[in-house]
């Protein structure tokens, strides 16, 4: 962390790179953006100093959940709608186990925010998912 | 009119013997076929976990049917025979046509676009389900009997 403290030139050229240029350990380059380490001002480099590019999360994580979406990620990876790669034109509702990684634990519908979900697939995907509620195939909430 | 097709599931109480699900299943081909529809498919997919209880059990045994039909009283006269029967716990009908018939199109209208540019095939994970993908989790799946 001391070399941020350091006047820094002109911006590296290399910043806003996109996710490819960093897929290493996820969390080891920014593990403490608020942390009381740095002495400094805060702020001149926006909150937290700079970050390692990079983003949160390698190439490859699905939907990520609540745990990776860090507070101030710079580098967002674009998610991409599962079903439009697959390239499906009808969601099926009687297979429970492609819909089941759409649903949070507790059995409530994840929303396009967190999937990356084309709309028109989210659109299919909750009639599917709604069906497959209704024949006990889903839960509707999880069971205590 | 033109027809329609439907899915039916109806889940069974799992200590009913298969002889009273038979049982069932003929009953509905017979309302079926009486009412001029047709049964293009029965499956039956045996003794599941239900995502849920109902009736405080948490196995069924699930039975699925394609019916083909230009009106819409079979349905209703197929549910109120499966309200009634003792073995049925919970039973499901969609109307698929709708869908299908958009999964057609979306296809011819990617293979069209496909044709005018050059093609690269990616295999696909899960390809576009038919109306009849076949329940890979099911143990005891057998298509049975398909009365027309």
């Amino acid at each position: 962390m001391a070399d941020e403290q350091a006047p820094r030139p002109p911006a590296p050229p290399a910043a806003p790179s996109g996710p490819s240029g960093h897929s290493g350990p996820p969390s080891g380059g920014h593990s403490g953006p608020p942390s009381g380490g740095h002495s400094g001002p805060p702020g001149r480099f926006g909150p937290g100093g700079p970050r390692p590019q990079g983003g949160p999360g390698g190439p490859g994580g699905r939907p990520g959940g609540p745990a990776k979406r860090g507070k101030r990620s710079f580098v967002r990876k674009k998610k991409v709608c599962r079903f439009c790669v697959d390239k499906s034109d009808y969601i099926d509702y009687k297979r429970a186990e492609i819909l089941a990684p759409f649903l949070q634990e507790r059995g409530k519908i994840l929303p396009r925010r967190m999937t990356g979900t084309c709309s028109r697939h989210q659109r299919w995907l909750t009639v599917a998912i709604k069906r497959a509620q209704n024949i006990a195939l889903l839960p509707f909430a999880a069971e205590l | 009119m033109e027809e329609r097709l439907y899915e039916l599931i109806f889940i069974c109480r799992p200590d009913t013997p298969e002889a009273d699900v038979d049982k069932v299943i003929a009953t509905l081909e017979h309302t079926v076929t009486e009412k001029g529809a047709k049964i293009e498919k029965t499956e039956k997919w045996g003794r599941k976990r239900m995502a849920y209880r109902v009736q405080r059990l948490r196995e069924g045994f699930y039975v699925f049917m394609v019916l083909r039909s230009s009106h819409g009283e079979v349905v209703k006269e197929l549910e109120r025979r499966l309200k009634v029967a003792d073995p049925v716990m919970k039973y499901i009908t969609v109307r698929v046509d709708e869908e299908l018939k958009r999964q057609d199109k979306l296809k011819r209208h990617r293979e069209k676009r496909a044709a005018r540019r050059p093609r690269k095939t990616v295999p696909s994970a899960f390809p576009p389900a038919g109306p009849a993908p076949a329940p890979a989790a099911a143990g005891g799946s057998e298509p049975a009997s398909a009365a027309s």
